[in-house]
């Protein structure tokens, strides 16, 4: 059983079920698997698969890591509320962690990360030498309007990007989703965080009826 | 005597987000704590439930609602059982949240978990209220469901009839739209019909013509819309008085059906000759008095005990989850952390699809 504090981390905002368990600096286990669909089902036994590797269980867990997103939107909650089911259960703390920061952690700055959003769009958010701009959602083609020096590009839609956005160069992430979720969770754990929320940028799509009520008369 | 249990109960399958406490002792149970957070504001723009608009507000309130409920219970997950969640039929996005959440509180709680249909949970709670014996009739009628059930045990139903095409409440709903009443369109419709004459609109008994006890009530919906724009496009405008009018008839006739359709499932009903005659009603339909009324007309002239439980436990509500788990742990029943959220999941798996088809099945 190992001293530092655990960190369980993970992440279901994309076509993927992904987990990380982090004894301060060290990772203990992870596991990242491909799915389109059926991350609710596969969730909590890949996370108990994690435990049970690295010979650990819930109860010894300081705090929990999860993905808020942006991605998909179910799958964001899947995660979410799975996280504050165990916070709530455990007594730990839930952080929830952008999956855009994720995928910038540890990688040379400045950098831009690009996220596929579907529907021709991205969610992106840049990362400069001393602090980050907002995420924002855009359309592919407005991306060129909307950032005026990327640095490299990273993300799932940094290489559809990189055409409209000339001399930026594209790299790969530097660790798996899970564990960069779990590293910046665990630096995050000392100070007190809200409960985690999913980060959706995009809004519900709900249109108010198109049929007025009657003019009531006397 | 059954050992004493204790559940926590989570429900997030439509626009209410709720979590309760119920402990069972033997016989007897008690709802330690009840907590439902309603979501009404948040969908009153959009004429409906948006079901994005609900499922985002369940991932961010269950856990609350939740922590509320063993505080206002005074209790801990040292002292629970077992966590009880609708696993459905319901609005995907939501029992999927209650889902997730669930299965985070049972396993850093240890806790065993019994996932639960949402309708049994409706279907059991007149023996959470009222200690029915089985088996007993059962009407559920609600926003989003309508039929009539015989309740045999806690997983044995026996579906007579149901809505082929809407459920009462959302007729409801629809007819306070169309005639700019608030929603939820229930009480509102209620309301102004107690002050109309349900004699100056004729409307349709849909179905009765037809042996069973099916119903549909989409045809009502069409002719209270038709009957509105005759009013505007004689006045200019709905005066108050045919809007009560409109209001009483409509009552009336959902009144008349679902009447009918009583006598006729009671007679189904105590046709395999019950110990115990017993009629129960759940929904937020129930609630409404002249319709109430007329169930337990039926029932009194068949002999058989009316039961409807309080308001707070015909609408959604957690306690009936949390009642519902403990009924299917006592038989034995758990479920692993690989539980399914099912969008569709009739209550009778026996039945002929009254609603949805195809591949993906019966809806409920």
């Amino acid at each position: 059983m190992p001293s530092e504090p655990l960190v369980l981390a993970f992440d279901t905002s994309a076509a993927h079920c992904a987990a990380a368990l982090l004894a301060g600096e060290r990772v203990l286990a992870s596991r990242h698997e491909e799915m389109a669909k059926g991350q609710a089902e596969r969730l909590m036994p890949m996370l108990e698969e994690v435990l049970a590797w690295a010979g650990t269980g819930w109860r010894d867990l300081a705090a929990i890591g999860v993905g808020v997103g942006p991605g998909n939107f179910t799958g964001v909650r899947i995660a979410v509320a799975a996280a504050r089911g165990l916070a709530l259960s455990l007594g730990i703390p839930a952080i929830g962690v952008s999956t855009l920061e994720a995928r910038a952690h540890a990688l040379p700055r400045p950098l831009t990360v690009i996220e596929d959003a579907r529907r021709d769009a991205v969610y992106w958010q840049e990362f400069g030498t001393d602090g980050m701009g907002a995420p924002a959602l855009d359309a592919l083609a407005d991306l060129p309007a909307r950032i005026a020096a990327p640095g490299a590009l990273t993300g799932s839609a940094a290489a559809l990007a990189s055409p409209r956005l000339p001399g930026a160069r594209v790299l790969g992430p530097a660790m798996p989703m899970a564990e960069a979720i779990a590293r910046i969770a665990a630096a995050q754990r000392g100070v007190p965080q809200p409960r985690p929320a999913p980060l959706y940028l995009r809004g519900a799509d709900a249109a108010p009826p198109a049929d007025p009520p009657p003019v009531i008369l006397p | 005597m059954t050992k004493s249990l204790t559940f926590l109960g989570i429900e997030s399958s439509c626009d209410d987000t709720a979590a309760a406490i119920v402990r069972a002792d033997g016989g007897a149970a008690a709802i330690l704590a009840s907590v439902v957070a309603g979501q009404t504001e948040l969908h009153a723009d959009f004429g409906g439930v948006v079901p994005e608009i609900a499922a985002r507000a369940h991932a961010e309130k269950l856990d609350l609602c939740v922590e509320e409920a063993m505080a206002r219970a005074d209790i801990g997950f040292g002292d629970l059982d077992g966590v009880a969640v609708t696993a459905g039929p319901g609005l995907i996005g939501g029992v999927m949240s209650g889902v997730m959440c669930a299965k985070g509180i049972a396993a850093g709680a240890g806790l065993p978990l019994v996932g639960v249909n949402h309708l049994a949970g409706h279907a059991l709670t007149p023996r959470l209220t009222d200690g029915l014996e089985f088996p007993y009739l059962m009407l559920l009628v609600s926003g989003g469901h309508c039929q009539f059930l015989i309740v045999r045990g806690p997983e044995s139903f026996t579906r007579l009839g149901g809505t082929i095409d809407d459920a009462p409440g959302e007729a409801f709903d629809k007819t306070a739209k169309l005639l700019g009443l608030p929603q939820p369109g229930g009480p509102a419709v209620e309301a102004e019909a107690g002050a109309g004459d349900a004699a100056r609109f004729a409307f349709p008994r849909p179905l009765l013509d037809r042996p069973g006890c099916d119903m549909s009530f989409s045809g009502l919906k069409t002719a209270l819309l038709r009957a509105r724009d005759a009013v505007v496009a004689e006045h200019g405008g709905l005066p108050r008085g045919r809007r009560a009018d409109l209001c009483a008839g409509f009552q009336a006739a959902i009144r008349d059906v679902l009447a009918e359709k009583s006598r006729r499932a009671l007679v189904d009903y105590l046709a395999c000759d019950p110990p115990h005659p017993a009629f129960a009603v759940a929904g937020g339909v129930a609630a409404n008095r002249a319709i109430r009324g007329a169930l337990e007309d039926v029932a009194s002239r068949h002999g058989a005990r009316f039961v409807a439980p309080p308001l707070a436990l015909c609408t959604d509500n957690a306690a009936m989850i949390a009642w519902a788990g403990i009924e299917r742990f006592r038989l034995g029943h758990r479920d692993g952390m690989d539980l399914w959220a099912r969008p569709r999941w009739p209550l009778d798996q026996d039945a002929p699809a009254l609603l949805g088809s195809g591949k993906k099945g019966a809806k409920a």
